[in-house]
């Protein structure tokens, strides 16, 4: 055997801004150890440099493809530690924009991973219509891509005119194209052949590695914060958490889809049941001394927010516990005795994204 | 008598600006995306915004056939060593864009450690692009920036 | 939250000297202190016998006008939906704890970055080579207090 080392990335149009060096023998990987940090910037110890209210753009882009569940996940652990009670209102706007968060990055997710097999009509399909989300967060935000409109105590302001009207249209169109997604991807004897029966992770290896999220539940696992720990008004809302037993590639995209479609029933039950009411409460600029843990169900698995306060308008630490950084140690156990070209589908089929490794 | 003939065609004004034309209506990327501003890259090449109508075409190919390398993002000290490698590898003409507040000057991260403030530490930048993350429009208005400067023979 | 008084009351019973405070913060959060020798001790009675199953994070802490460091362990499980925050001091001047690894394994990728933060050395880790920062960071650990930020 004679084993040749490659690297992958970290400027590569597909490795995200991460290294992967691959231990090739032929065209067999022996080894495949990732190499993270290209994009670390301290945002952990920046934290304890800026007042909370300060904070929120810098976890924004810790994963910023999912910045509506991020911003959220940090401000209701700051609204716990405070011990504020947001209105029912603004818990509600944040349920349906945390979900249309969860399809937009979804949507990313999809157009990355069907480019990598080379099917390009995934690339386009899904960045295309996830334009029609940006245009609604921008109606509602003033904003496509990072978003001033999560605030501690609330939301900034409420929806505005004909936002309900919009969105039911945005919906009803864009279910119909999940259909020719299906049909495009899901169903197509080339896809099956690269995505089925590749990267397997069994239920008792995903929770020894520690793995979260669509990975866990493609694995079979029903485990989701949303009903594990339900934050906001989840606990009001009816819907199901998709798994999928094989625990292969297909599986954890297949979830990670049906997923866009629980999220779409989601915020069509909060568009039809919105309560009245205020958008936001006062919230003072020093929050009591003590500490809280509070998770959220990012789209990439569960996110949380550590933060230990002194009283101060500083916190005194903040840990991040991100999606993807617990996701990582699936890659070199998934790697490992398969060939090359089998390397960007499993890759992918973990959504791992460097800026939310790396903090 | 090589040389003269290609100094004659060096120094002529009407074949100049053929070449400066061709240059400009076709200029290949190299993908450096480093950070939150992948969305709006991927929006740009997408169908909404499609910069390919001005001839950026996004090749996922060789760094040696680029024309321009488009630092979009965040560039942290690790990064910055293969920043200049990969802009070293490319041939002549070559640009520079600065995308995104973070690759001018550091951005949101103007005090962390391990972030390069401004990539035109270490490389001669071209056109800047502002923003956090610019929206596509504003992306579009640098490329025609760019292209303007090129016209001109810069 | 009769499930977590019933864990503290377990866990006080069984480690009687190691765990110097235990109680229930709200329901499903706990929050222990541990002596740090006793650490691994505490974790693998965590996994096989109370059934916590993941390793959320692995992370370090300065308190103010303290000469030690606060490693903070975060347990969660997936039957009992509760999460267990450990804490444990270590000195400044030479911080090393046992690594976890060897029970839970997704400890590793966590241990390893609160080295390069911190400094703690994490005894049989099986690599603590460097995660985050560039090759050959010769300054600080950048998370340390007296690691002061420019700009």
């Amino acid at each position: 055997m004679s084993v040749m080392r490659v690297s992958w990335g970290p400027q590569h149009p597909a490795s995200g801004q991460m290294r992967i060096i691959l231990d090739v023998d032929g065209d067999m990987v022996v080894n495949a150890i990732p190499s993270v940090g290209y994009t670390h910037r301290c945002i952990e110890k920046l934290a304890e440099n800026r007042r909370y209210y300060q904070i929120v753009p810098l976890v924004e882009r810790v994963c910023n493809l999912d910045a509506f569940n991020a911003t959220l996940g940090y401000i209701q652990a700051v609204e716990e530690l405070m011990g504020l009670t947001i209105p029912e209102r603004a818990q509600h706007i944040r349920v349906m924009m945390a979900e249309m968060g969860r399809i937009m990055s979804h949507l990313y997710w999809l157009a990355i991973y069907g480019i990598m097999p080379g099917f390009l009509t995934m690339i386009m399909w899904p960045i295309g219509d996830r334009e029609l989300f940006l245009d609604l967060a921008e109606m509602v935000t003033g904003c496509r891509v990072t978003y001033p409109y999560f605030m501690i105590g609330g939301v900034r302001a409420d929806l505005p005119a004909g936002f309900a009207e919009r969105a039911t249209k945005t919906l009803n169109f864009f279910e119909n194209r999940l259909k020719d997604y299906e049909r495009m991807m899901y169903k197509n004897k080339i896809y099956e052949m690269r995505a089925k029966g590749i990267g397997v992770l069994k239920a008792a290896d995903a929770i020894n590695l520690g793995v979260v999220g669509p990975n866990l539940r493609g694995s079979g696992i029903k485990a989701d914060t949303r009903k594990d720990e339900p934050y906001q008004a989840y606990d009001k809302f009816d819907f199901e958490i998709p798994t999928e037993e094989r625990g292969d590639c297909d599986a954890r995209a297949r979830v990670r889809f049906r997923e866009i479609q629980q999220s779409i029933s989601i915020i069509r039950q909060a568009l039809r049941e919105m309560p009245e009411g205020p958008v936001q409460v006062k919230a003072p600029l020093r929050p009591p001394a003590g500490e809280v843990y509070k998770k959220i169900e990012a789209s990439r698995g569960e996110m949380g927010f550590y933060i230990i306060s002194d009283g101060s308008d500083k916190p005194c630490r903040l840990k991040i516990s991100s999606p993807s950084f617990r996701n990582l140690a699936a890659l070199p156990f998934l790697g490992r005795g398969v060939t090359m070209a089998d390397i960007p589908v499993i890759y992918f089929s973990l959504d791992l994204f460097a800026l939310d490794i790396d903090r | 008598m090589t040389s003269l003939i290609i100094g004659k065609i060096r120094g002529n004004r009407v074949i100049t600006k053929i070449v400066n034309w061709a240059r400009l209506s076709s200029l290949w990327p190299v993908h450096f995306t480093t950070g939150c501003c992948s969305p709006e890259e991927m929006a740009l090449f997408m169908p909404r915004y499609d910069a390919e109508r001005f001839g950026v075409l996004m090749v996922p190919s060789s760094l040696r056939q680029c024309d321009f390398l488009v630092v979009l993002g965040l560039v942290t000290n690790k990064m910055a060593k293969r920043l200049k490698l990969v802009y070293d590898q490319m041939a002549e003409p070559k640009y520079v864009m600065a995308v995104g507040a973070c690759a001018i000057s550091g951005g949101l991260f103007y005090d962390s450690p391990t972030v390069l403030k401004g990539i035109d530490q270490i490389l001669p930048v071209d056109v800047y692009v502002p923003g956090c993350p610019p929206r596509p429009e504003v992306w579009i208005q640098g490329i025609r920036l760019l292209q303007e400067k090129i016209r001109k023979g810069k | 939250m009769s499930v977590e008084t019933g864990i503290v009351e377990d866990l006080k019973s069984k480690f009687t000297d190691a765990i110097t405070d235990a109680s229930v913060q709200r329901q499903a959060r706990i929050i222990l202190t541990a002596k740090s020798e006793a650490v691994i001790n505490v974790a693998s009675y965590l996994k096989e016998n109370l059934g916590f199953d993941f390793v959320v994070s692995v992370c370090g802490a300065e308190m103010p006008q303290e000469d030690l460091f606060t490693i903070i362990y975060h347990f969660w499980s997936s039957s009992k939906k509760i999460l267990i925050t450990l804490k444990t001091k270590v000195p400044k001047k030479a911080p090393k704890i046992q690594s976890i690894t060897p029970v839970y394994e997704s400890a590793n990728w966590h241990e390893r970055e609160t080295h390069e933060m911190w400094g703690v050395k994490f005894i049989k880790h099986p690599d603590l080579g460097g995660l985050l920062l560039p090759e050959g960071w010769k300054d600080l650990p950048p998370q340390r207090k007296e690691f002061k930020l420019t700009g």
